[in-house]
């Protein structure tokens, strides 16, 4: 908020230490926009017109309303590199970073025509002759290329896909943090895990839980699934209102944001005393899979040798990716599914990797880790027991 | 007639021929969707809730095709496709925001539409704008807003079911309420709950805003009325804090909107429930002349005058608006389109209205409620409950 918030009743909450300990969020942000401007910079960019989430979040900083799903490109957030400065789509201050000045804010619009007029007032935008967008609609292309009269419309992930990718020691932090809410979450879903409980009431206490804590978005809610011991053995995503078997083995997948970064993080359980026999075989199976990808999560690798660990390992192809980047939330690349071979690991890239298998008259057995590429080896942010 | 619960085959159908006679009226020759919500409209695939970039990169995405039967579906989430859609109509992911996934997308689109078809889309990433050349794309969004303004039966029926779902658990959150417990604590109870009673997804981080008793001690805003909402935390509620509570869940795709006033740890008092019964005479009056025909600023002009001349609505907002796969859609009255449009908007029968008017008295707070009613072809049809605890009951 800028530059103190006028509702002092935002402050009357806990989440910080006197001696701010904790993460320093202005360094944070700070860091974030140099290294956003340093990349408009390089790449010959003079203004950039934001709207996915994590793009708005990385530059903003600002402690947006969670939603779920994905909406249409829209200009949320705008960095102008001549000014050096963040504008942001917000009617108010709270929950804006005192960084941006009241001025720099502009409100929301149904009226396409009245945002136009808003982001016309930005100093520095309209003279922009390159604009770097994350994204267009048919209808925003013709306005926003109406507004900066004659500028070229490109595209920004060179200057926010490269910012973001490798992550600062505060941004790690932050996701050590919120792999701990994922830990937390996991041994509330161990806890109330047992046969009859349905995976919609896993999920509800799921929620409960990491809302709780004060997170209260999460990254997904495909957070469990059971997987039968008998007929086929699919992934599924979605709750379902079906007890749990006895003896089922249960995937808990619970992830978590902190400050929007987020963590991933999976283990497989038995549902009451009796594992199904062959289920110590797929563990260590699911195990072996989860050792031999960590194992290639290193600088200089690519997706290829992702791959070829997996198979390596007796695996054949996976239903879900095995690897995929995280920060403010999920990133590029996406190894697995056939995409992402040339995918170059760099250290302080951070990324969920996951080992699925599954065995027909068994069940299936999940492993899922957020880890960050050090020099030399993959490092788990989040640590749990295994099965 | 709306049905006590959807038969959901039959509604997929009906929204899909919609699309296909909205196609026609464009001069399309189909649609590519990207957006979460239209992709549930338009293929009636269920997908778990996902954040922001988790939903991007993860996305599900839909191809209508001029004149074909079914919808196309490109999901990781296979178990959330419905049941009648065809093996050759359900497809593996594609990755529209990764340079990476522009061979597969370009591959199955040349499968659908030859070169030069003119495809209406809801985004582009660049990826796509550099990977799918050949097309003539034009903006999805006059072909969607025709289609989803009017609602089926069933549409209607899912939506007072996600309602009945939201309701049930604010009544667990509300006796939740007291001194020294937190924002996020009300959460906890209520998405727990939620989703314990049936909920497919929640939508919206829930709401629960104090509002400061001036407008001047609330937080600064740009127009320098009210901002709202604003995003829970870990804030404690204390005695007396006036509360403007906001949440909406998914059923089987269709959103909620639950929208009411609460007090921590007391009952209202006479000036306040003078408040709640002024928002009542204003949504009264809308519900007085609401029926087909009647147009939006007709709507817009009776709210002013019941509450003597003053906008019943935050400068930012709207008298009332749409729901449906999104929590706010068409029809939207009293909002910066202006009152030519307003005057445009002519409520038809399957038109859904959130009415959700704001009563300020600046030193005392005030009063905010939602009502969510289905036009009919006569009148209207109440979708949200009637109870407005602690302030009492209307109907």
């Amino acid at each position: 908020m800028s530059p103190v918030p006028r509702d002092r009743g935002v402050l009357v909450g806990m989440m910080s230490l006197e001696d701010d300990a904790r993460v320093d969020f202005s360094l944070l942000r700070a860091e974030r926009r140099a290294k956003v401007f340093s990349g408009m910079e390089i790449h010959g960019l003079d203004a950039l017109m934001l709207g996915g989430a994590g793009d708005v979040h990385y530059v903003s900083g600002a402690r947006q309303l969670g939603r779920a799903g994905v909406l249409p490109f829209a200009p949320v957030a705008v960095v102008v590199g001549e000014t050096g400065r963040v504008h942001l789509l917000s009617t108010w201050d709270e929950g804006v970073p005192p960084e941006i000045a009241r001025e720099e804010l502009y409100g929301l619009s149904w009226n396409p025509a009245n945002l136009m007029a808003a982001l016309a007032n930005i100093p520095g935008l309209r003279d922009s002759r390159r604009v770097g967008t994350d994204g267009l609609t048919p209808m925003f292309a013709r306005l926003i290329a109406e507004l900066v009269d004659g500028g070229e419309l490109v595209d920004a992930a060179p200057v926010m896909a490269t910012a973001r990718r490798i992550k600062t020691p505060d941004e790690i932090t932050c996701l050590d943090v919120a792999s701990a809410i994922a830990e937390s979450a996991l041994s509330a879903l161990e806890d109330a895990l047992r046969p009859g409980i349905t995976e919609r009431e896993l999920l509800g206490i799921y929620y409960e839980h990491v809302v709780r804590l004060g997170a209260p978005t999460p990254p997904s809610e495909s957070v469990c699934f059971a997987t039968p011991s008998r007929g086929p053995v699919r992934y599924r995503h979605l709750a379902l209102d079906r007890p749990v078997g006895d003896g089922e083995l249960v995937v808990l997948a619970p992830g978590a944001l902190y400050a929007g970064y987020e963590a991933a993080l999976a283990r497989t359980r038995v549902a009451g005393r009796s594992a199904p026999p062959g289920a110590g075989d797929l563990a260590s199976q699911c195990g072996r899979g989860m050792d031999a990808l960590l194992a290639v999560c290193r600088p200089g690798n690519t997706g290829a040798e992702l791959y070829r660990a997996w198979e390596g390992s007796g695996n054949s192809d996976s239903p879900v990716p095995l690897a995929h980047g995280l920060g403010l939330g999920a990133e590029p690349p996406v190894i697995g599914l056939g995409r992402g071979s040339d995918a170059v690991l760099e250290e302080g890239m951070v990324l969920s990797v996951q080992s699925w298998v599954a065995e027909e008259g068994v069940g299936g057995c999940l492993e899922r880790a957020a880890v960050v590429i050090e020099s030399g080896r993959a490092s788990a942010l989040t640590r749990y027991g295994r099965l | 007639m709306i049905p006590g619960l959807p038969d959901l085959v039959r509604m997929r159908r009906e929204r899909f021929d919609r699309l296909q006679e909205q196609l026609s009226v464009g001069g399309l020759d189909g649609l590519v969707l990207l957006g979460s919500s239209a992709v549930t409209y338009a293929t009636g695939a269920a997908m778990p809730a996902q954040d922001g970039d988790r939903a991007a990169l993860f996305r599900a995405v839909a191809v209508v095709v001029a004149g074909e039967s079914a919808p196309h579906l490109y999901t990781l989430f296979a178990d959330g496709a419905p049941t009648e859609l065809h093996e050759d109509h359900l497809h593996g992911p594609l990755f529209p925001d990764l340079d990476d996934g522009m061979d597969q997308f370009a591959k199955a689109l040349s499968g659908h539409f030859s070169i030069g078809a003119r495809i209406g889309i809801d985004h582009q990433s660049h990826a796509m704008l550099r990977g799918l050349s050949g097309y003539d794309w034009v903006d999805a969004s006059g072909v969607m807003g025709a289609a989803k303004i009017v609602k089926t039966p069933d549409e209607v029926a899912c939506i007072r079911q996600a309602q009945l779902l939201n309701e049930l658990a604010m009544v667990d959150a509300l006796r939740a309420l007291r001194p020294g417990v937190r924002q996020i604590d009300l959460s906890a109870v209520f998405l727990r709950r939620v989703f314990e009673l049936g909920a497919s997804a929640g939508g919206i981080d829930p709401i629960w805003q104090v509002m400061a008793p001036y407008r001047e001690l609330g937080p600064w805003t740009l127009h320098g009325d009210l901002a709202y909402p604003t995003v829970t935390t870990d804030r404690f509620l204390r005695y007396g804090d006036v509360i403007w509570v906001d949440a909406g869940i998914i059923w089987e795709g269709y959103a909620s909107d639950y929208g009411r006033t609460w007090i921590v740890g007391a009952n209202p008092n006479t000036q306040q429930l003078g408040q709640f019964r002024r928002w009542r005479s204003v949504v009264d009056a809308c519900l007085d002349i609401l029926k087909p025909g009647a147009s939006g600023l007709q709507l817009a002009r009776v709210a002013i005058e019941a509450n003597d001349g003053v906008r019943p609505w935050i400068e930012h907002f709207y008298l009332a608006h749409g729901v449906g796969t999104d929590s706010a859609e068409m029809p939207l009255i009293g909002t910066d389109f202006g009152e030519g449009f307003d005057e445009q908007l002519i409520m038809q029968p399957g038109m859904v209205a959130v009415f959700e008017p704001v009563i300020w008295e600046d030193g005392a707070a005030g009063y905010r409620s939602e009502d969510i009613v289905a036009v009919t072809d006569t009148g209207w049809v109440k979708l949200s409950g009637s109870t407005y605890d602690p302030y009492g009951f209307a109907a």
